[in-house]
């Protein structure tokens, strides 16, 4: 069953990631782990963001790509307690390829590291002005690569500066008891101690849901499916 | 002029076009809109400007400006787009200060026209758009500083100039007009010409060329002389962050009642502004580099004496940089120039005056984004007039500026 969270994507999640929350009746036996799976189903489709009409232009602008905006991150909002101390992950990659990063939404633990790569054929420069990770790459050329580590949980917007209509989203949770969505939808948490925990799907632009899940003793594979609008 | 309620109807009529919601069963990048909005408002305040500096006509200044301006691009299929930006300045009517038909007649050519009101193919300032692209708030002197000429009133003599140098905020000479009026910048870099423009080629060279209504110190939306002001610019793109510019321009700019009020006939081409530019701009890291020059030069008639032997020139030229300290604050600063050439009359003791007073101008300042579309600027300037009365000649403007956009 799924139940609609009254407070929507931001706040849920910076609670959710907070390093104090832990889940109820959650168990950390590693001989019986299981997996949450399902399906996010996407109602309605945001349109991409649009350049800023270029105005003072001589001539058409240079074609883009356009991020795919049917990425959902399905997380636990209270995770088993040992979840915290994992290492974190190894160094991902975040894109700039036709004007767009690619991926548009990313998550990762907190301690990774991102290496914002230009593979595009113009300047880029790579910033964000959240509080928990702020930075400015600067501007650097095609071919190069600069990496930031993310040692706050939270959610990072990203942008470029030269070209206003490129954004993308990086999740740092404080555990790693998360998973994008596929091409499909489809949603895999795997590692879940037996437990009983309120799963939560987060949206750029659609408004987030969560719903109760339970792992039985023994394991196995428990499902919940969502539907943003 | 054209007047809001022409931008009213074209925003609504595009909207009325708009494509509906996409479904989740459609592909996973959508097509691009038919209609996007950009939306823009600034409100920039300063300290007295008694030397009007910045002024930008008479009782308006670059510095104090409240603005609200709306730009749209409504899509025609591939090959084509409207675009139109709509302002209004300070709480008055609003005005459509750009509207124009985009056209790639081959898609895959780096080919393209521009029809209607146009942005200025002339060097590189006029171009930076939006105010986030200006990294402190004034305009650069010769986009924007009002020179002592006129397109409707002209100077009889030599001395009719020297009378006036200095005060282009509010001037006026014997020939046509007899009303005050501010005189004309360099370039009108807030306004923008009517006319078709082609750009050939794309990086790392491309070639830009105009015919338009107007010029550069006076563009309009109707002729007002019967000449035609033909542009061009040449633009390379060495490598990744270097922009090398350069252009060239030359239109009628008498008006044709000055014009009539002439004695006699001196034909078109003794009316004549000309312009030669070169601009440049490097980017690395946290730096970005900005430098334009630009020869200007008037026609102006011979009436009675002492005569203006020659034309009337004039050359400025600035050197920007802005540096990012941290994310989301930066520092810039620009030191910017205007200057003209001499002319002789019975005045300052008969000896050869520059025509206007050269100026000289130093804005240093800070921008802080509170957020990604939100950014607050401040700026000290400090403005220098060579050869006027006591009083106008030196002063230091502190202005800010909060500038929000969509």
């Amino acid at each position: 069953m799924v139940r609609v969270s009254a407070a929507l994507g931001v706040p849920l999640l910076l609670y959710a990631v907070g390093p104090l929350v832990v889940a109820q009746e959650a168990r950390s036996s590693p001989s019986a782990l299981g997996t949450i799976r399902g399906r996010v189903e996407f109602l309605r489709d945001q349109p991409s963001p649009e350049r800023r009409p270029a105005i003072a232009d001589l001539g058409m602008p240079a074609r883009r790509d356009r991020p795919d905006q049917r990425i959902a991150v399905v997380y636990l909002e209270s995770a088993p307690r040992g979840a915290f101390e994992e290492r974190p992950g190894p160094t991902v990659v975040l894109d700039q390829r036709n004007e767009n990063f690619v991926p548009h939404v990313l998550a990762i633990t907190t301690g990774t590291s991102v290496e914002f790569r230009n593979s595009d054929r113009t300047y880029h420069n790579v910033f964000s002005l959240s509080k928990a990770n702020s930075f400015d790459l600067g501007r650097y050329p095609p071919g190069r690569s600069k990496s930031v580590r993310f040692d706050h949980a939270g959610i990072v917007r990203v942008f470029c500066e030269i070209h206003s209509h490129m954004n993308a989203f990086i999740l740092v949770f404080a555990h790693r008891h998360f998973a994008l969505t596929n091409a499909e939808g489809d949603y895999r948490i795997d590692g879940v101690p037996p437990g009983t925990y309120t799963v939560s799907v987060w949206h750029p632009f659609l408004a987030a849901k969560s719903g109760s899940v339970r792992i039985p003793e023994r394991g196995g594979e428990a499902s919940l499916d969502f539907a943003l609008s | 002029m054209i007047r809001s309620s022409y931008a009213r109807a074209l925003v609504f009529a595009a909207a009325a076009t708009a494509p509906g919601g996409v479904l989740a069963s459609d592909p996973p990048a959508p097509p691009p809109r038919r209609l996007t909005l950009g939306l823009e408002a600034v409100a920039s305040a300063a300290t007295s400007d008694p030397g009007y500096f910045n002024d930008t006509s008479y009782g308006r200044s670059a510095m104090r400006l409240l603005r609200l301006r709306v730009d749209v691009s409504l899509r025609l299929g591939a090959r084509a787009a409207l675009l139109a930006e709509g302002r209004a300045d300070n709480g008055e009517g609003g005005t459509l200060s750009a509207l124009y038909l985009r056209l790639r007649p081959m898609p895959d050519r780096p080919f393209d026209i521009q029809a209607g009101r146009i942005p200025p193919v002339f060097g590189a300032f006029a171009r930076r758009g939006y105010g986030a692209d200006n990294p402190l708030i004034s305009q650069p002197l010769m986009y924007q500083y009002l020179t002592s000429l006129r397109a409707d009133s002209l100077p009889a003599s030599a001395d009719d100039l020297l009378v006036m140098r200095g005060r282009g905020w509010r001037t006026h000479y014997p020939i046509g007009s007899g009303a005050w009026d501010r005189g004309l910048p360099v370039i009108a870099g807030d306004r923008w010409d009517t006319g078709a423009e082609v750009r050939i080629g794309a990086e790392p060279l491309s070639l830009s060329a105009s015919i338009s209504q107007g010029t550069l110190s006076d563009p309009r939306v109707r002729d007002d002389n019967g000449g035609k002001q033909v542009s061009g610019r040449l633009e390379l793109r060495p490598t990744v962050g270097f922009v090398l510019g350069a252009s060239a321009s030359r239109g009628e700019y008498v008006s044709r009642e000055a014009a009539g009020a002439l004695p006699r006939a001196l034909g078109r081409d003794a009316y004549t502004q000309k312009a030669l530019g070169a601009d440049a701009e490097y980017s690395r890291g946290y730096w970005v580099l900005r430098a334009e020059g630009v020869l200007s030069q008037w026609g102006v008639p011979r009436v009675q004496a002492p005569l203006v032997t020659d034309s009337v020139r004039s050359w400025g030229g600035f050197l920007e940089a802005r540096y990012k300290v941290r994310p989301g604050l930066f520092a810039a600063a620009r030191v910017d120039h205007l200057g003209f050439s001499e002319v002789q009359g019975t005045l300052f003791g008969g000896r050869p005056t520059p025509w206007d007073a050269p100026v000289w101008r130093a804005e240093a300042g800070a921008g802080y984004s509170l957020r990604r579309n939100l950014l607050l600027k401040a700026v000290l300037q400090h403005n220098w007039r060579q050869g006027v009365r006591p009083g106008s000649g030196s002063e230091g403007v502190a202005g800010a500026q909060a500038l929000l956009w969509f």
